[in-house]
């Protein structure tokens, strides 16, 4: 690693203010995807500003119809919360499959939201959910925050607080993981609610997560695996590597979502 | 690791214009993604700094662009090698094509590139997207600066 200087944010607004004020900042949010970047010398921020010790930023409250996560809620804490897993198991379900264990008691939700890893997660859950992205300035909706491949629409000198999520009737995940890095190969996210029915895949676009009308408008018919059955997606748009061709992911995505709408029907997720 | 994309844009000047937009050192500077200084070193040739960013990798690269296979206004061949530090190499090229259509211009690419090193061996679950997404933003801004109302 190359030399930087260590900030430890007291608060949020401490946080904003180094954030303003630093030259070339990065914040620190659990650190499992920059801290390894940064190991490998592929980045090398001057400012590194931690928001470990910001406290009430990793609550999980319930309020209403909906579930709210601070930013800085480990995945580990998201996947043991009896708030989640009673409001939206299958958000509980996907938390406990992200990276290893060491991942999961590190990485925080708004962290992995804010990188918008193309293979991670929380973004096809917060897309599927209809999430609200909460910062320090705004909220912004799912639909409108992801932006293609590793882009959102946050500021630079922006900091997500929380993340709420409206419950929804019932919701499913399903992931086929690269057994290697634990990433989703391909995996999709369905949730049905009050007023529609979202499909959102993440690991397969090439430019990160997205809907896929043609599965929502055949599932709002009938909530059941058969309705998917023989729709395909093209293979146009989808990413190719040594993993797998982009033929393999459409087709991976087709098979993902209908265990995705088994999941949804079960009372618990398939382990 | 090589690659390959395609694409074309249609653009609303004649060839003429087109391809003289495309041998301006300006143009070009405010074309290539991340690019912060762009040198003339002869009419073919620049010496460019720019700043890649992908996701958590920031890395800053210095090179060389090359301008060849010059047939105006048919088209040309533009061409960058760069190196950055640890992060490896990379060099890829597009040649580009013009032909006239609908009154306007049809600018058609094949952009090949290849890296190597570090950025290679780590990136490679991310080379492709990024890869196309800087071709796709070059050819979006130069749209941009031959048709400035589109």
């Amino acid at each position: 690693m190359y030399a930087f200087t260590y900030h430890r944010a007291t608060g949020l607004r401490h946080a904003a203010n180094l954030l303003e004020k630093l030259e070339d900042p990065k914040i620190l949010a659990g650190g499992q995807t920059l801290l390894p970047t940064m190991k490998q010398r592929l980045a090398s921020p001057t400012n590194l500003i931690d928001l470990d010790k910001v406290e009430g930023m990793s609550e999980i409250t319930a309020a209403g119809r909906s579930v709210t996560i601070g930013a800085l809620t480990r995945h580990n804490d998201v996947h043991k919360s009896p708030i989640v897993q009673q409001a939206i198991p299958a958000l509980a379900y996907l938390a406990g499959l992200i990276g290893d264990p060491a991942v999961r008691h590190r990485g925080t939700i708004g962290g992995s939201v804010a990188n918008n890893d193309p293979n991670a997660d929380y973004p096809a859950a917060c897309l599927a959910l209809g999430a609200t992205i909460v910062t320090n300035k705004r909220k912004i909706a799912a639909d409108e925050f992801f932006k293609g491949l590793f882009e959102t629409a946050l500021e630079p000198n922006e900091i997500i607080t929380k993340i709420t999520f409206p419950v929804p009737k019932k919701a499913g995940y399903y992931k086929f993981r690269n057994q290697a890095s634990r990433f989703a190969l391909v995996g999709v996210f369905v949730a049905k609610r009050p007023s529609e029915i979202r499909v959102a895949v993440t690991g397969a676009g090439s430019s990160g997560v997205f809907r896929v009308p043609s599965f929502e408008e055949a599932l709002k018919k009938r909530f059941s695996p058969k309705s998917l059955e023989g729709l395909t997606i093209p293979a146009d748009g989808m990413a190719s590597d040594i993993h797998g061709s982009a033929e393999y992911r459409a087709h991976l995505v087709n098979v993902c979502a209908r265990r995705a709408v088994a999941a949804a029907d079960e009372k618990t997720p398939a382990e | 690791m090589a690659m390959t994309m395609s694409g074309e844009v249609q653009l609303n000047a004649p060839r003429e214009e087109v391809y003289k937009k495309l041998n301006d050192p300006e143009v070009l500077k405010a074309c290539i993604p991340g690019c912060e200084q762009l040198d003339k070193l002869s009419d073919t040739e620049f010496q460019a700094t720019s700043t890649m960013k992908v996701g958590p990798v920031k890395a800053r690269w210095k090179g060389k662009v090359t301008l060849s296979d010059l047939d105006p206004p048919n088209g040309y061949k533009i061409s960058g090698e760069g190196e950055g530090g640890v992060a490896g190499f990379a060099k890829g090229g597009a040649a580009v094509a013009l032909s006239e259509k609908d009154g306007g211009t049809l600018l058609s690419y094949n952009v090949e590139a290849q890296i190597g090193g570090k950025l290679a061996q780590l990136g490679q679950r991310l080379i492709a997207g990024a890869a196309k997404k800087m071709a796709d933003d070059f050819f979006d801004k130069f749209a941009k600066s031959v048709n400035p109302a589109a």
